[in-house]
């Protein structure tokens, strides 16, 4: 062997080796396995819920406002629902942004014509709601027709969000019971104030 | 006699230097079992190589004035008391003092075993039978402590260690040797120590954080870690065959060599994904540079020099040292890379969870039960199953929960490799930093 093989044999070959194991790796990802990274909550994301009626309806709501609420604040989606999972006081500004994006978020959903008619959550809004019997019977016996022409969702939710007393919501957000209890109490109230008040045009 | 004195010997070196690494993988079960810290249990592990650096040279030197066999013998004797009291130890405490004695005992044990060694095989064979026990050590050292650990306990791993001791004691009475004459005295070799240094702070960020990443970032058992790491030392054994092939010059080889051991922690830090199978050519990168220099450099610091002893001691401390200080600089490095990591993986359950086909009222308990799991692991990477595993989720969403609990722990899986990606570059630096010391051209000495 010569001395010149001698001084670049080993090399060569560790610089093959080297070269041959680092290339295979970046052309498989290598460098670029790291945790999920957070979509930006000003791009337009498309949610979809498990959940049918009222549940299911405030869970895309609440996806999509989490993103509204980001995007005002500056914060991933992410980012904000763990800032609002840490106990203690909620600031202005985080209400004052949750507020906006769940309102922006119900104008996204009547754009793209993914609110549900109004009579698909009457229903389930009466088995919640205390009234009194014949009234009752009187919104259940209504037409779908009748209800959506009287009831428009949006004006409901607008209604529900405006209403809602966000900074106690999110006090209560690691008590499900007590979460799922306002939240259902104040889509139900609201529906049941403008059904209320339609009828009473109406008559 | 010589047949089993010279492997009893030979094996207490390798065991005496295994020790630097053989916790490695029992660390995460020492965590538990003794209720201690991440930065406390890091000590079991920095005390010995610490204790052995700092005093291997000072032994070495006053080892002339004792005789080698009474040297080894105490020596080896203090090793293994110490590595029994290390098997009980009670507390982090305790363990940490027991490793200093052992590597008290050890360093003693290592300057006696290579004049004994001498006086068994001779000169050229005594020494390279010394130098081999040592790398076969430090390169078998933590996959032996990773499979007694998940056989056993990580107990096991000393007390395996005291019964070859205790025979070895004897074995090293029966040589009847005098502290050997010194004529001429050398001064230590300080470029392939320092090389040596710089190599072993690399060495310990190939094995150390991979061997973390696998059971702490991964999941992996213990077994499967030592498994997997065992690529090192099976791949330092295509070195000899290797260079015998190439042929190379010495430096050369040590160039090539440190070369390997850059590009493999170079590897490790851009892996594709968490299949063990990725982390195999990276390790092989590590043990052929491994195979290619650690021995070749203990040769060159302690060839034709003497006194014998005393040299051997400069590279024992060299090594230990480049382990403590490799320990130091990576310790801090990827325990904040590991913190940092949190947010993105939090982050990305957060992502996942909210986006799961289940029910709203599913999503919450899971967040619940993943936000109790998370507090209760703070610092450290959590077991998610626990979290799931508490849940009473209808029978009809279970398969989407299972499959969230694998997507989640994808997630972990990668936060954690990206956490330990820093670590592994910066140890790939120490590589090409102990590459430089060989390329740098020396002084010319006056003639």
């Amino acid at each position: 062997m010569t001395t010149r093989a001698q001084l670049l044999g080993l090399p060569a070959v560790a610089v093959a080796l080297v070269s041959g194991v680092l290339a295979v790796q970046l052309n498989h990802g290598g460098g670029t396995f790291e945790p999920l990274a957070p979509a930006d909550p000003c791009a337009e994301r498309t949610v979809t819920a498990q959940a049918q009626g009222i549940d299911g309806l405030t869970e895309r709501l609440v996806l999509l406002g989490l993103d509204g609420a980001g995007c005002r604040l500056g914060l991933s989606r992410e980012a904000l629902t763990l800032q609002l999972a840490q106990p203690g006081p909620r600031t202005d500004e985080e209400v004052d942004a949750l507020r906006a994006g769940l309102l922006d978020a119900v104008d996204r959903m009547k754009e793209d014509g993914t609110l549900p008619p109004a009579s698909e959550l009457v229903d389930e809004a009466m088995d919640n709601a205390d009234l009194n019997s014949f009234l009752e019977a009187a919104i259940r016996a209504l037409p779908a027709s009748v209800i959506d022409a009287a009831l428009k969702t949006d004006d409901v939710l607008v209604n529900t969000i405006e209403d809602l007393d966000l900074r106690a919501v999110l006090e209560n957000i690691d008590d499900q019971d007590e979460l799922d209890a306002q939240m259902n109490a104040a889509v139900t109230q609201a529906v049941k104030d403008a059904l209320l008040d339609r009828l009473r045009n109406l008559i | 006699m010589r047949r089993v004195v010279g492997p009893l010997l030979a094996v207490t070196v390798a065991l005496v230097l295994a020790d630097s690494a053989v916790v490695t993988l029992a660390l995460p079960d020492i965590l538990l079992n003794l209720h201690t810290s991440v930065a406390q249990v890091a000590w079991v592990l920095i005390s010995f190589n610490l204790v052995l650096g700092l005093v291997a040279a000072p032994m070495a030197i006053g080892s002339g004035l004792v005789q080698p066999r009474i040297l080894g013998a105490v020596g080896i004797a203090l090793f293994a008391g110490s590595s029994a009291w290390c098997a009980v130890a009670g507390t982090i405490e305790v363990l940490i003092a027991a490793r200093c004695l052992q590597a008290l005992g050890g360093a003693l044990a290592l300057v006696g075993c290579l004049e004994l060694l001498v006086a068994v095989y001779g000169e050229r064979r005594g020494v390279a039978t010394w130098v081999t026990a040592g790398v076969v050590g430090t390169a078998v050292g933590p996959v032996a402590g990773g499979l007694l650990t998940q056989a056993f306990s990580w107990q096991a791993i000393f007390v395996v260690q005291v019964p070859f001791a205790v025979l070895a004691v004897p074995a090293a009475l029966a040589i009847a040797t005098a502290p050997p004459l010194v004529q001429d005295r050398h001064r230590p070799a300080i470029r392939p120590n320092l090389t040596l240094a710089l190599l072993s702070a690399a060495l310990t960020a190939a094995l150390f954080l991979l061997v973390l990443l696998l059971v702490q970032g991964w999941g992996h058992s213990p077994a499967v870690a030592a498994l997997t790491v065992s690529v090192v030392p099976l791949a330092a054994l295509a070195a000899r065959p290797l260079a015998r092939l190439l042929r190379p010059p010495p430096d050369v080889e040590v160039a090539a060599g440190c070369f390997l051991v850059a590009g493999g922690l170079a590897g490790l830090a851009l892996l594709p994904s968490s299949n063990l199978a990725w982390t195999i050519a990276p390790q092989a990168l590590v043990g052929l540079g491994l195979g290619l220099t650690v021995d070749r450099l203990t040769s060159q610091a302690m060839e034709m020099r003497l006194p014998r002893a005393q040299h051997a001691g400069w590279t024992i401390g060299a090594r230990h040292l480049g382990v403590v200080l490799g320990l130091a600089i990576l310790t801090p490095v990827f325990t904040a890379d590991l913190q940092d990591a949190q947010v993105p993986a939090q982050e990305a359950i957060t992502a996942l969870v909210l986006d799961a086909p289940l029910q709203p009222d599913s999503k919450i308990a899971i967040a619940e039960a993943l936000g109790a799991e998370l507090t209760q692991q703070e610092g450290r990477i959590p077991d998610l199953h626990r979290a799931f595993a508490t849940l009473d989720l209808d029978p009809s969403e279970r398969p989407a929960a299972a499959a969230l609990e694998r997507e989640l722990d994808g997630q972990l899986e990668r936060a954690a490799t990206w956490a330990f990606r820093d670590s592994f570059l910066v140890g790939a630096l120490l590589a090409l930093l102990a590459l430089v010391t060989v390329v740098v051209p020396r002084r010319r000495s006056a003639s």
